[in-house]
């Protein structure tokens, strides 16, 4: 799955961290979901989209698989 | 639930282990010298205390994880309890076919703890790499092989403690055998982390 959370953050002028400490998670866990290494579960995914005021299908598109 | 910090677990973790080796040290051997029962049991026993300790903070540091981290916990805690479980299973076969003694099956338990541990360690770091992430964050915390050196330092002047005032037996075979284990790591990260730097230069 593709996401726009590292354009969203970079919008706001937050740093991977400043984010992390809005979501409660690791830098680490930021980074990994920015890359596309790894896809959030839906609670943090909603969290996202609410912090970002956007809707959840917006934010995390499909990819091909 | 907040987040426990690096520091603050490498501190308790650090705490916990010098406790144990100076209990390993100091109270475990009164355990072969005593003659009672009770109180034979309670010094042999002195050592688990500070690894329940370790146990639980180990616990509560994956309790306030997040759920990537927590993801790579379970991977580690699933490889390392297949590791052990195998290799009990294996030792529990030789042992009952009578190729092994009494006192090697008791090395053998002592050794499943650390072997936990370290097979934890890297199939979490293994985990955590697959995600594109650091088992642990060298920026919050100190160098992982720092503090593998910093162990098998303490585990070699324990037992060299131990071989000095004659008392040569499974505890200081067993912390011998730590010290070397833990060099042999923090060797293996100091070298990989020289190579990652070199490769980053580049």
């Amino acid at each position: 799955m593709n996401n726009h959370v590292r354009h969203l953050r970079e919008q706001r002028g937050w740093s991977q961290g400043d984010l992390a400490e809005h979501l409660d998670v690791s830098r680490q866990t930021v980074n990994a979901i920015e890359t596309s290494k790894y896809d959030p579960s839906l609670p943090l995914a909603f969290k996202i989209a609410r912090l970002f005021r956007q809707p959840i299908e917006s934010i995390f598109v499909p990819g091909k698989d | 639930m907040v987040r426990l910090a690096h520091r603050t677990y490498d501190r308790r973790i650090m705490i916990a282990m010098t406790i144990y080796i100076i209990v390993l040290v100091c109270v475990w051997p009164l355990a072969k010298a005593a003659s009672e029962p009770l109180p034979k049991i309670g010094y042999a026993l002195t050592p688990v205390l500070p690894l329940f300790y370790v146990i639980w903070i180990m616990a509560q540091k994956i309790l306030r994880s997040d759920e990537l981290e927590q993801r790579t916990h379970l991977i580690g805690l699933g490889v390392a309890a297949a590791v052990v479980s195998i290799l009990s299973i294996v030792s529990a076969f030789i042992a009952a076919a009578g190729a092994m003694t009494i006192e090697s099956t008791s090395v053998v338990l002592m050794w499943i703890f650390p072997l936990m541990m370290l097979s934890y360690g890297a199939a979490r770091s293994y985990a955590a790499r697959h995600y594109g992430v650091s088992a642990c964050d060298e920026g919050e915390r100190l160098p992982q092989y720092i503090r593998f050196i910093w162990a098998a330092a303490l585990f070699a002047a324990a037992a060299a403690y131990l071989y000095l005032r004659g008392h040569r037996g499974d505890a200081a075979d067993f912390l011998f055998g730590m010290s070397f284990a833990l060099a042999v790591g923090g060797s293996y990260l100091a070298w990989r982390r020289w190579r990652q730097r070199r490769a980053n230069v580049e």
